[in-house]
């Protein structure tokens, strides 16, 4: 999924980036739908989780998260994997990969 | 566990050749890759790292520091140059891919405290990348 969402540096400077989200959920596949997990239900949750959180948004301003730490692709990165951590099915959520530029990418597992 | 991934770009000239080696033997070995003219690739490095968030600033590593081992160990010694000839690491080792790539992680694995290099992952062309997360034994 991609979305858009600005935030302050250390030292107060805004910027923003369209940031790439890939999630890997693992699990055994279900003998009776062939899936292991429903492609659409997962889309409905990172909209939910993530895209209706901070998409066109400023992580700085918008989100509580970033009150008392800062906003860096490593602790945004840790935010979204707990928050999709706790909507999918126990255990489910394997590793996300948060890629603000394409020279940089983060990848949280458990 | 938290990896960050940073990705960087240079090019280069090589061949694939052993210099002891007869140009049948090499031939033979490397295919076309050791034709003596030697030839270039625009290289893709991708360097991983782990570890723990420093609290205070949300970062594995100070901001710029993997950016800046890069840039002087890296890139500057191997962009634009012919690596057989321009680097003395690849006068006696052949320049393949995973040469490249285990020269790269010998380069930064000691350099990344207090994170762990985790991979470094060499693309050569869009065809074929190396991907090398260090080897216990030959240290």
């Amino acid at each position: 999924m991609d979305f858009s969402a600005s935030y302050r540096d250390a030292t107060g400077a805004t910027s923003g980036h369209n940031y790439e989200l890939e999630v890997t959920v693992s699990g055994h596949v279900d003998p009776e739908t062939g899936m292991v997990i429903d492609l659409k239900d997962l889309k409905e949750l990172m909209e939910r989780e993530i895209e209706a959180r901070f998409d066109h948004r400023s992580l700085s301003d918008d989100t509580p998260y970033f009150r008392d730490r800062p906003p860096t692709p490593e602790t945004f990165a840790a935010l979204i994997f707990s928050l999709l951590d706790a909507a999918l099915p126990k255990g489910s959520l394997y590793r996300i990969r948060l890629s603000p530029t394409a020279h940089l990418s983060v990848e949280v597992t458990r | 566990m938290i990896r960050v991934i940073q990705r960087y770009d240079f090019s280069a000239a090589h061949v694939l050749a052993r210099p002891e080696w007869t140009s049948e033997r090499n031939r033979n070995v490397y295919g076309k890759c050791a034709n003596p003219a030697g030839h270039g690739h625009n290289y893709r490095v991708e360097v991983a790292v782990e570890g723990d968030l420093d609290p205070k600033t949300g970062r594995v590593l100070p901001e710029g520091m993997i950016d800046a081992l890069v840039e002087s160990r890296v890139l500057r010694p191997l962009d634009g140059k012919f690596l057989n000839r321009d680097v003395p690491e690849f006068v006696q080792v052949v320049p393949t891919a995973e040469n490249i790539a285990r020269h790269i992680w010998d380069t930064l694995a000691r350099e990344v405290t207090p994170a762990r290099l985790a991979s470094v992952r060499l693309v050569e062309t869009r065809n074929n990348s190396v991907e090398y997360a260090g080897d216990e034994e030959l240290v």
